[in-house]
């Protein structure tokens, strides 16, 4: 159990006696979040946005004769906390049962985490000014214009059900993108940094980064379209590795939980035990792992547990919950999200790595005879789900690379590609670095990767 | 208890005059109240959640070189005080290290304006709206589906807008949305069929969707798809269905000429823009039969991108963004239009109450052309139609793009034929429009809705509306999604 600023718990406790006294005999679960944000957005040399966030967000569940209902708000007066749990429970009374309805899971026994940093949550704005000024001062010199955002936030999360229940969780991070670029983005760096301690972050070696390339990624050469061999910057992936556990076959859900390889909606269903990626690789879902974020409980408050999804290329075990071992007499792993939940289960936390020694980015880029190193996907979707294949660009410098070097930047290219394919043919890996991604908000520690055969289908005209 | 509208006069008075003792250039504050409700039945599974938020968001200009954005939910007169003074001391920070601020004027607005809406969603009874949904999903249970989704979603927005200049604006917004996807196993692995649609308005959106009405169809298709052959990679004619053509308008016209790209301040997440501004009446965007709106007025319809005011206190406008294939326009802020000798908005400012206001999407829509659409398909020798969007993407100057749709029929001499699963067709932005031959007339056009639109750090969601018809395009390439 993490410790929490005294007012939140407290807040918390007041807050779950007034559901209790309103909710009566019926099963009550509150989950009260409160978040601090705080972005310093740049663009054109100019620090264009500077934002400010505070926000609280209670969310009631009331479950009475197998209904729920579920209803969340931003207001914490007693009359308007009254009001939510009210028409929380004539939701639950209008709605129909539930056939995966369960009571309410009882205390739990939670592993420690360490997620929040005061340093993270008390770094003063000018100082975070002082990196994005750096960083502007440093293209201008250049003749570029820096465009990014510098961002830190912390979010308190508390659980209580009626069964005992009680979980919390505090956690800090941030993240410093950064873009150099000219001629209308024809000339273009790219660099990230995610952070859970802000003093994680070198501002200084980001800018440089970026700077390089930006510097080398300018009149591009043409290139035809093809299977090359790859580099990908481990920072490079965006929201591409998401489609592991999520997928568009059914409205973008979430994927490799039990309840859907049990009812034929996973890619993977009916495949545990196959092969589907190479002998060096490893995916687990692990939210205790040092570089990860998040609390050690799932949506109904139950313990996380680190699941081996695949191993050594191998698919083992989907992630469960106590639906599904209900339905299926499996045992749970703490993947369930908030209830009511009909989607299924999902992995939030993914590790993703290689076995034996890693290498450096440099070292990867170092060992590819002749190839295309990709410093940021974009735009990244799935066009069929069995394969895994995705669709995307990329963006930002990408690179010829011979005999090991970098050789010349080359024009943006299209991709088709199986995912399944592409970690089935990696030669080496870095070590795995914090995902971020504006589009979809996703915990996964990703590596640089050295792959064979990735398919490139078409070529942009910048 | 207070109303929204009085509330926000009471907060914005404090908030606006604490800006000016401090020689705030500008401010504004919307305080923004809002309700939600998802209904969502997956196969027999049912889930509902209703969401309630209230709070300000304040953004001040200071010494016409910084601006600084805060927000809060906590509504205390002392809360909103120590709000403004936050973002005004980030406009404070950010003026040091900003350019001078040059804005279009605006008339001064005292007005309201309200969505109009036939059926209140929150008035119709929850079992209602369970039994339509169960309905929907019982109807699409066969032999091979895997994955049967209903869903229905219903916001109300009170949202009171003033700044410093005078302007005080109240407006309610609602907004609709249905869909239905089911997806199959078959020898060609997990097919799926979709029906999605958002609109301004309430709950008649619902009866007009007719999910239930649709579901045998959309099953029918998607057990057809799981057996159904693919494309071949090569060059044809093909014709997009209004859905897929709304999309490819939000994609590769609605973003590229949001000027925000264009100016830079995107660089580093959404990207920027082939538009140029030299290019403003002189590039031929499209073929001449190619004409795109961005339009917030009612008259155009009652889409998602409709409104009386935009977040910044502009009224809503029509204005064309391509005139006879020509690119004449840009979706605008009072601070971009004068940058490229605009002296006003258009009215395209857009955020939740907790996120800064950027560029958004109003209703940007293709507008009729006079085929009727049976004619296009006859008057089509050899070709595809594809129909309802799977995946998009498009890379971040907006030109080179890929589509994959769910379902497709090949077109022989004017007739539909066999159907094909995945078909996707990819290109280059002005080189596709400029291939648009045939769009479909006003019998067919549809005002569409993407309710999910994402742009800005830290990310933002906005809700967009689309006008379309069936468009055919010439000499396209395409290819199965596999």
């Amino acid at each position: 159990m993490e410790n929490q600023p005294v007012s939140f718990r407290e807040k918390a406790h007041q807050i779950f006696t007034t559901v209790k006294s309103v909710a009566g005999k019926a099963e009550a679960e509150i989950l009260l979040v409160s978040r601090v944000d705080e972005y310093l957005r740049f663009g054109n040399n100019e620090l264009a946005q500077s934002q400010y966030s505070t926000s609280r967000n209670l969310s009631v569940r009331v479950a009475s004769e197998k209904k729920q209902g579920r209803v969340t708000t931003g207001t914490l007066d007693k009359a308007s906390i009254e009001k939510t749990v009210e028409k929380a429970i004539k939701q639950a009374r209008d709605s129909p049962e539930d056939p995966d309805y369960l009571p309410m899971p009882g205390a739990q026994k939670y592993r420690s985490v360490d997620r929040y940093s005061e340093k993270t949550v008390e770094a003063p704005a000018e100082v975070k000014a002082g990196y994005i000024g750096s960083a502007m001062d440093l293209a201008k010199k250049n003749h570029l214009l820096a465009s990014g955002v510098l961002g830190t936030s912390v979010e308190n999360v508390m659980m209580l059900n009626t069964s005992g229940l009680e979980a919390s969780y505090r956690g800090s991070g941030g993240y410093f993108s950064l873009t150099m670029d000219a001629d209308n983005g024809n000339q273009t760096g790219f660099a990230l940094s995610t952070f859970g301690d802000i003093d994680e972050l070198d501002p200084n070696k980001v800018s440089q980064t970026v700077l390089e390339r930006a510097k080398l990624n300018k009149n591009q050469a043409d290139i035809a379209p093809g299977k090359f061999d790859i580099v990908v910057d481990p920072y490079a992936w965006s929201e591409m590795l998401l489609f592991f556990a999520v997928s568009a076959s059914t409205g973008y859900s979430p994927d490799l939980g039990m309840r859907q390889y049990k009812e034929g909606r996973s890619y993977l269903s009916g495949r545990i035990g196959d092969k589907i990626l190479g002998d060096n690789i490893s995916i687990d879902d692990d939210v205790y792992h040092p570089n990860q974020a998040g609390p050690p409980f799932d949506g109904e408050g139950c313990l996380k547990s680190k699941v081996s999804l695949i191993e050594n290329g191998v698919f083992r075990n989907p992630v469960t919950s106590r639906i599904s071992q209900h339905r299926y007499g499996v045992v749970p792993t703490g993947h369930e999200l908030p209830l009511p939940n009909p989607l299924g289960e999902l992995p939030t936390n993914l590790v993703i790595r290689g076995k034996g020694a890693t290498k450096t980015p440099e070292e990867l880029i170092g060992e590819l005879d002749k190839g295309l190193l990709i410093t940021r996907f974009w735009y990244v979707r799935e066009t069929e789900p069995r394969t895994k294949t995705v669709t995307g660009m990329t963006r930002d410098g990408t690179f010829l690379v011979e005999n090991g070097e970098i050789k010349r930047p080359v024009k943006n290219l299209r991709f088709n590609q199986s995912l399944l394919e592409l970690f089935g043919k990696v030669d080496a890996v870095s070590e795995p670095v914090r995902n971020f991604s504006e589009f979809q908000q996703f915990r996964i520690l990703q590596p640089g990767i050295l792959a064979r055969d990735f398919n490139f289908t078409s070529v942009s005209p910048f | 208890m207070i109303s929204t509208k009085d509330l926000g006069e009471e907060l914005a008075k404090i908030s606006l005059d604490l800006a000016k003792r401090e020689n705030a250039s500008y401010a504004e504050l919307r305080l923004v109240n809002t309700r939600s409700e998802a209904i969502t039945v997956v196969n027999e599974n049912p889930a509902s959640e209703e969401a309630s938020t209230i709070g300000v968001g304040i953004r001040v200009l200071y010494n016409n070189l910084g601006w600084g954005f805060a927000d809060t939910d906590e509504l205390e007169h002392e809360s909103v005080r120590e709000t403004t003074r936050k973002a005004l001391s980030l406009a404070k920070g950010a003026s040091k290290l900003g350019i001078k601020v040059t804005r279009a004027s605006e008339p001064v607005h005292v007005d309201k304006w309200e969505t109009p809406v036939k059926k209140d969603p929150f008035r119709v009874p929850t079992e209602t709206k369970y039994e339509y949904l169960q309905d929907t999903t019982k109807r699409m249970k066969e032999n091979d589906v895997v994955a049967r989704r209903g869903q229905m979603t219903f916001d109300f927005i009170e949202k009171y807008f003033a700044n410093s200049e005078g302007s005080k604006i109240f407006q309610t917004l609602s907004c609709a949305g249905v869909s239905a996807i089911v997806a199959a196993k078959g020898p060609t692995g997990v097919q799926r069929r979709s029906i999605q649609q958002n609109t301004g308005g309430g709950y008649e959106l619902v009866d007009e969707m007719d999910l239930p009405g649709q579901a045998l169809e959309i099953t029918k298709d998607v057990l057809a798809l799981t057996r159904a052959p693919t494309i071949n990679e090569g060059k044809s004619d093909i014709i997009l269905s209004g859905d897929q053509v709304a999309l490819q308008v939000h994609e590769s016209c609605g973003h590229p000429i949001e000027l925000d790209r264009v100016l830079g301040y995107e660089a580093n997440f959404a990207g920027r823009s082939f538009l140029q501004p030299d290019q403003l009446g002189k590039l031929q965007y499209g073929s001449e039969h190619v004409n795109i709106v961005m339009d917030a007025t009612l008259d155009h319809g009652n889409g998602l991108g409709t409104f009386g005011y935009d977040d910044e206190g502009v009224k809503a406008q029509r204005k064309y963004a391509v005139k006879n294939g020509k690119f004449v326009g840009y979706l605008m802020s009072r601070e971009t239009a004068p940058r490229v000798g605009e002296t006003r908005s258009n009215g395209c400012m857009r955020a939740e109450y907790y996120k800064l206001p950027i560029i958004r999407m109003t209703n940007v829509s293709l507008e009729p052309g006079d085929w009727d659409y049976d004619e296009m398909i006859e008057d089509t020798r050899d070709g595809y139609l594809m129909v309802t969007n799977y995946g998009w993407s498009i890379d971040q100057k907006r030109y080179n793009f890929q589509f994959n749709t769910e379902k497709g029929y090949r077109i022989k001499n004017g007739s539909i034929g066999e159907m094909v699963r995945g078909p996707t067709y990819a290109g280059i932005t002005p080189e596709f429009w400029n291939s648009c031959d045939a769009i479909a007339n006003k019998k067919s056009w549809v005002l569409w809705g993407t309710p999910n639109c994402g742009k800005g750090q830290p990310g933002q969601t906005m809700i967009t509306g689309h006008g379309a018809s069936p468009s055919r395009f010439r000499n396209i390439r395409v290819f199965g999604a596999s």
